[in-house]
Order: structure tokens, then C-alpha cells, then sequence
């Protein structure tokens, strides 16, 4: 890994961070209206307005809160919520885990079953697989995701009351660890399944015509005259050629889980860094906003630079350093 | 390309746009009127349940016959002059008793406004102050009535509003959910196909200019377009749109601002190719301009990937709008379809069991959606006939 191109990749992360960084400074302080007038009160007396403004720092010259507010990122001290009065970061970090959560698992789900399906379809073309595959891919994109799961919420919640209607957890919380998992995990099933449900197509879709184009390769043909199985041919070698741009598509569906994590978690009413980030911008509470769009940048970037480093262990022709990126 | 007017998506287009843009017109009243109950069901759905009934009710008062399950609201208004001595009942008699709805004495004018949804009424009657105050009014099917005692002249009306109204029923306002659904229609569309426009004229100014251009501000422009695609759009644009407004041409804007990358990508790969040709030297040794070179010969190059880029962004533009309506982030008074879909959520139509709430505008965005990416394949085939089936090439 010590190589040029993982360190080009580093590099780039930072470059996207940084611009994330100086766009979530301008967006909030440039931006037509005071980031502390809704805060203050025009009736306030100009001592009391000038306070406030030291209060969050914006008595300062523009120069020096870029830096200021540099250093607050890189900290994570957010300062304090207008809405709460509470510190920010706390809040953020209760809610991490839950956005983490269900993107993690929907992404594992929707790629292993979008594979599973994708490879499927690749060795049986023509025949029912394939066409729910080609279908699947074609429709879920034009389906809105919101739609998907408020027709789900009625059908499996509402009509046939199976999942719960909203929320992460029930109230009052169940007491044990292993109900408190089990009832977390009931809370989550639906979000999840709907995000699989939307996802898988497009991966399927994907995998398929990598998988169609790899099998019909010269290394394939060879590798079945060896009389090597069926497995190991499909999966032991043909599979294994189309791994990088699996992973190269798993990067770039990241910002796009990020977006959907966001809308699930409304309209579940999950407790999660998407609804914070909701509530931050519908309540105007500008630290709260910022903090919470730097953290699904974060995230983005973050997961970025790791499909990156398995991408480096999985394409040989990277691991050497011999691939320019 | 005559064929375009033949294929099934671009004529549906078509009568979309016609129903969105000449409905509103053909429809009296507004959309936000109320014309129903809360939650009617729509007139198709279940026979069981009764329309909305007015009656006149005059000095001889009125009979009712009622067959089906009670309405939704039961409403009063009207006046009634007396002698100010007498007192004056307003009776409401069902098959299984009578009520005494209002006693009223001391005057020679009574105004009578009365809702069965008010919590004064059901206390007045006796009623439970939760639940409907109408499913005791009409505890059974039969023979109803109601008069007046002791006055002189009565002219009231009765109005039930039955849970069955509209075609597509009614939203938690009791506005009814067709109107708004055909206004919805136009939104969509304005925002749709103006952000994508409006994104691709960027997409294109930026493609060629750095195509053609290169150096500094080719790297410039393309490390923005990295960035944009690296990071997620929704969060930014929800931000946005809590910074700006929520107006429709704000959404437009925002949407248009995180929308242009990949337009911008394929017309400077697309510079990048023709730059180098034989015919575009050739033009240069003549002394064509650059400006020259760029508007006459390779903005007719690129057209055709940009018509074909905006039929396959709208469904974008459009889906991106109805995520931010959903969210609450859209002007409450714009009627979008993103909008209805956010009202069902919040209001109420999942205790409802409210189905008509959610299925028309869903099905809509995805219709718009199927329909502008069906045109846009079809486009992108006559442009590159190989990607094609081979039946329309």
C-alpha cells in the first residue's frame, strides 16, 4: 500500500474534504441572511445583539473565523445547538450509529443480493433470471424511493400491522440488552428492506453484463478446458476479474446512500444524523445544520478512501503500483 | 425522426402536458377549496358509505330516508325568526329516539351554526368529545327527520358530508385530491424540465469551454465536478433550500446547480475528440475564430448528446424535487405531487389507512419519470444507432 496511487487517493480525500469544508463556511456565512438573526430578537437592545455575536464568533473579522471555524471542524467542537442549547456534537454523535447502521447493512444487502442475482441472470440468459434482473434495474430507478417505503409503511405496518409504523426504538424501551437489540433490529427491518429493495436492481443490472462480458473471455475458455469445476470457473476466475469494478461502482453509489439514508430516516422517523439534519434546517439552527452536513460529507469521503484502499488490495495491477490513476 | 410522434411515451407526454396546463383552466375553484370530509374515500371505493346530501330544511322540516353508514360530518346553518316569547326546539328524530339538538329562547332571530365536529355541539348532546358525533346521530339505517317546534319561520340546511368524494377522494384538509393532483402536474414539469435545462446550458457552456480551452481552468472546472459527484447532493440541497427559500424558482436553482457534471463531462469529451479533427484544423488554417468555431461547428456537434442528456435528466430533476417536497422543504402554498406525498405522511393518512393519499401522486413522479427516460433512450438511439435494438435505427 505504500505506494503513489494510495497516497494520490489520500490526497484527493482531503482535496474533497477541504472543499467541503470552505462550501459549508460560505454557504452559512456569505448566504443572504444573518446566520444569528433568527436567534435574535429584533427588539433585543444592540449591547444584547453584539453579545450573541461574540457569543458565536461573529464579531470577527471574515478571515478569522474561516480559521476558527477550520479548527471547529477538525475538532468536532460544533458548539451549541440554537435550538437545544445543547452541545452539538453529543447530539450528532448518539446519532451516528444509527445512520451508520442502516447504511452499512442496506448497502451489504442490496450488492451481495444484487451480485447473487446478477451472476445468476449472467449464466442463465434468456431465462427468468435474466429478464426479472434487466427489469428490475430499468424500473427501481424511476421509483422514488419515499414512495416505495410510505406504500411498504402501509402495507406492512398499517394494514398488516408486522413492523412498527415509526421510530428506532419502541415506547417504553423494552429492558435487556438482547430485547433492546431485537426490538432495534424490528425498528430497522423495514428501513432496511425498502433500501435493499430499491438497490439491488442497479447492482444486478450492473453485475450481470460485467459477469456476461468476463465469461465470455479467452481466460474462461482456457480455464474450462483445464475440466476446472463449474464454481470455480464462475467464481474463482471470472468473478474475480470484475471485483474492481464492483468496487469502483460501490464508491461511487456512496453520496447516492448517503441521500437515500437521509430520506428513510423521515420518513421512518428514525433517530439518525438525516433527521438531525431535518430538523436543523427546517428549525434554522445554523450550527446544528452545518454540523450535520459536515458529518454526511464526512461519512461520504471516509467510506470513499476505504473502497479505495480495498480496491488497492484487490486489483493486483494497483497493488504494484503500476496502474496511473 | 417523424417517428418521435408516434411513440407511446411522447404521446402520454403529451396528454400530461395538456391535462397539467389547460386542466387547472377547465377546473373552477381553486385547489385548496374544501369540498368534502377529511379523508373521504374515493366515490368508486366502497358503496356502503353515503355521498354528500344537502337538504333543505323549511317550516315542515324534512325527511330523510338513510340507508347506507352514517356521514362523515353533520351541519346545520341557516336562521330561524320567532316570536321572542316562545321557545324554540330544533329536534332531531332517529328510529330509535329523538334528540333535542338546540333550545333556543329570547330572540326574534336565531343564527344557527352548528358542526357536529365541535366540541361544544357533542357536549350540548351528550356525546363521547372523542370520535365522530355523526355515527350517533345515525345509529341505524331508516327513517330520519328533522323539524323545527315553536318557530315561525325556519330556513336551514342540512349538509352530510359523506366519506365517499371525488374520484380520488379527499386529503386531511378535505380538499379533493384529483384538483390537486392535476396542478401537481404542472410543477413537476416546470421544475423538471427548466432545472434540466437550465443544468445542461451550464453542462454545455462548461464542457466547451474546458474542452476547448484546457489548461488551468479544464483542471479547475473537472476537480469542481469531482468534488460534486463525491459528495452527497441532497444534504447540500437541503440546505440550501432552508438558506434561500422555498420557492419554485429557488428549487429550480438549486437543482439546477447540482445537476450539470455530467453534461459538462460528455460535451468536453466530446470537444475533446472533434477538437483534433481534420475539418475543425482545417477551419483554423482558414482563420475561423475561436468563438466561430465554437457556436457554429461544435455546438451543432454536441446538440444531439444534449437533447438526449435532457430527456434522461428530467426524471433526476424531478425526483430530486419531490425528495426536498417530501421533506417539508417546499413552499407550502406550491402544489407539487413531492408536496401531497409530504402532507400524507405528516397528516395523519397512516392512521387513515389513507391509500388514495399516497397512490396517485406516487405513481404520477414515477410515470413522469418512465416516460422522459423511455424518450430519452429513444433519442440516444438515433443519435448512437448501435445502442439500439435495431428496430428503431
Amino acid at each position: 500500500m505504500k505506494n503513489r496511487w494510495f497516497w494520490g487517493r489520500l490526497l484527493s480525500s482531503i482535496g474533497v474534504l477541504a472543499a467541503v469544508l470552505v462550501l459549508n463556511f460560505i454557504l452559512f456565512r456569505v448566504m443572504p441572511g444573518d446566520a444569528v438573526s433568527t436567534i435574535i430578537d429584533p427588539n433585543f437592545s444592540p449591547e444584547a445583539k453584539d453579545r450573541l455575536r461574540e457569543l458565536y464568533g461573529l464579531d470577527k473579522p471574515l478571515l478569522e473565523q474561516f480559521f476558527l471555524y477550520i479548527k471547529q471542524m477538525l475538532t468536532f467542537s460544533f458548539g451549541l445547538s440554537f435550538l437545544s442549547r445543547k452541545p452539538v456534537w453529543d447530539e450528532l454523535l448518539s446519532r451516528l450509529p444509527g445512520t451508520l447502521f442502516l447504511m452499512a447493512t442496506s448497502m451489504f444487502l442490496s450488492s451481495a443480493l444484487g451480485i447473487w442475482l446478477g451472476i445468476k441472470a449472467a449464466l442463465n440468459r434468456g431465462k427468468l433470471a435474466e429478464r426479472i434482473v434487466l427489469r428490475a434495474g430499468a424500473v427501481t430507478a424511476s421509483f422514488p424511493g419515499f414512495f416505495v417505503q410510505l406504500v411498504l409503511i402501509m402495507l406492512l405496518a398499517r394494514t398488516f400491522p408486522i413492523f412498527p409504523l415509526r421510530g428506532s426504538v419502541s415506547i417504553p424501551q423494552p429492558v435487556g440488552t438482547l430485547s433492546v437489540t431485537l426490538d432495534y433490529l424490528w425498528h430497522m427491518a423495514l428501513p432496511v428492506l425498502s433500501l435493499t429493495l430499491m438497490g439491488f436492481g442497479g447492482w444486478a443490472l450492473y453485475v450481470r453484463n460485467l459477469m456476461v462480458k468476463a465469461l465470455g473471455e479467452d481466460f474462461v475458455l482456457m480455464a474450462r478446458a483445464r475440466g476446472l469445476s463449474e464454481n470455480r470457473v464462475v467464481y474463482g476466475h471470472a468473478f474475480r476479474t470484475i471485483l474492481p469494478p464492483i468496487l469502483t461502482i460501490l464508491l461511487m453509489s456512496v453520496p447516492g446512500l448517503v441521500s437515500g439514508a437521509v430520506i428513510t430516516e423521515s420518513v421512518f422517523s428514525l433517530h439518525g444524523v438525516g433527521t438531525f439534519l431535518l430538523e436543523a434546517v427546517s428549525g434554522h439552527d445554523y450550527p446544528s445544520a452545518g454540523a450535520a452536513f459536515y458529518m454526511l460529507a464526512l461519512i461520504t469521503v471516509i467510506s470513499n478512501l476505504l473502497a479505495d484502499v480495498v480496491y488497492g488490495l484487490v486489483d493486483p495491477r494497483v497493488r504494484v503500483g503500476g496502474r496511473d490513476q | 425522426m417523424r417517428d418521435i410522434l408516434k411513440r407511446k411515451s411522447v404521446i402520454m407526454l403529451i396528454c400530461i402536458f395538456f391535462a397539467g396546463f389547460l386542466g387547472p383552466m377547465l377546473i373552477s375553484g381553486h385547489p385548496s377549496d374544501v369540498t368534502g370530509a377529511p379523508f373521504a374515500r374515493p366515490l368508486w371505493w366502497n358503496a356502503k358509505l353515503p355521498l354528500s346530501s344537502e337538504y333543505v330544511v323549511g317550516n315542515s322540516g324534512v325527511e330523510i330516508n338513510w340507508e347506507k353508514l352514517p356521514p362523515e360530518i353533520f351541519a346545520l346553518n341557516g336562521r330561524i325568526t320567532a316570536d321572542p316569547e316562545k321557545e324554540v326546539r330544533i329536534i332531531w328524530s332517529t328510529p330509535v329516539g329523538e334528540k333535542t339538538l338546540d333550545t333556543l329562547t329570547g330572540s326574534d332571530l336565531y343564527w344557527i351554526n352548528m358542526d357536529g365536529r365541535d366540541m361544544i355541539f357533542k357536549q350540548k348532546l351528550g356525546l363521547p368529545l372523542i370520535g365522530k358525533s355523526a355515527e350517533h346521530l345515525f345509529p341505524m339505517s331508516g327513517r330520519y327527520s328533522l323539524r323545527t317546534e315553536g318557530a315561525m319561520e325556519t330556513e336551514l340546511s342540512l349538509s352530510l358530508s359523506g366519506g365517499r368524494e371525488g374520484l380520488l377522494g379527499t386529503d386531511q384538509r378535505g380538499r379533493d385530491v384529483l384538483t390537486l393532483l392535476i396542478f401537481g402536474i404542472r410543477t413537476s414539469l416546470i421544475v423538471g424540465i427548466s432545472a434540466t435545462l437550465i443544468a445542461s446550458l451550464l453542462g454545455l457552456g462548461l464542457g466547451l469551454a474546458t474542452g476547448y480551452i484546457g489548461g488551468l481552468f479544464d483542471a479547475f472546472v473537472m476537480r469542481i465536478v469531482d468534488v460534486l459527484l463525491s459528495i452527497p447532493t441532497l444534504p447540500i440541497m437541503m440546505v440550501l433550500a432552508g438558506l434561500w427559500g422555498k420557492g419554485l424558482w429557488q428549487l429550480v436553482l438549486i437543482l439546477s446547480i447540482f445537476s450539470w457534471m455530467g453534461t459538462a463531462r460528455s460535451v468536453r469529451a466530446l470537444v475533446l475528440t472533434v477538437r483534433e479533427s481534420p475539418w475543425v484544423e482545417g477551419l483554423r488554417v482558414l482563420g475561423a475564430k475561436r468563438g466561430y468555431i465554437l457556436r457554429r461547428h461544435l455546438v451543432p456537434e454536441a446538440a444531439p448528446i444534449l437533447l438526449a442528456n435532457i430527456a434522461l435528466g428530467v426524471p433526476g430533476a424531478i425526483l430530486a424535487e419531490a425528495g426536498l417536497a417530501f421533506l417539508g422543504l417546499s413552499d407550502p402554498r406550491l402544489i407539487s405531487w413531492g408536496r401531497m406525498l409530504h402532507e400524507a405522511h405528516s397528516f395523519g393518512a397512516f392512521t387513515e389507512g389513507a391509500w388514495w393519499l399516497l397512490i396517485p401522486p406516487g405513481l404520477g413522479i414515477v410515470a413522469l419519470c418512465l416516460i422522459f427516460m423511455d424518450i430519452g433512450r429513444f433519442l440516444e438511439e438515433k443519435i448512437d444507432p448501435r445502442l439500439g435494438s435495431g428496430k428503431n435505427a
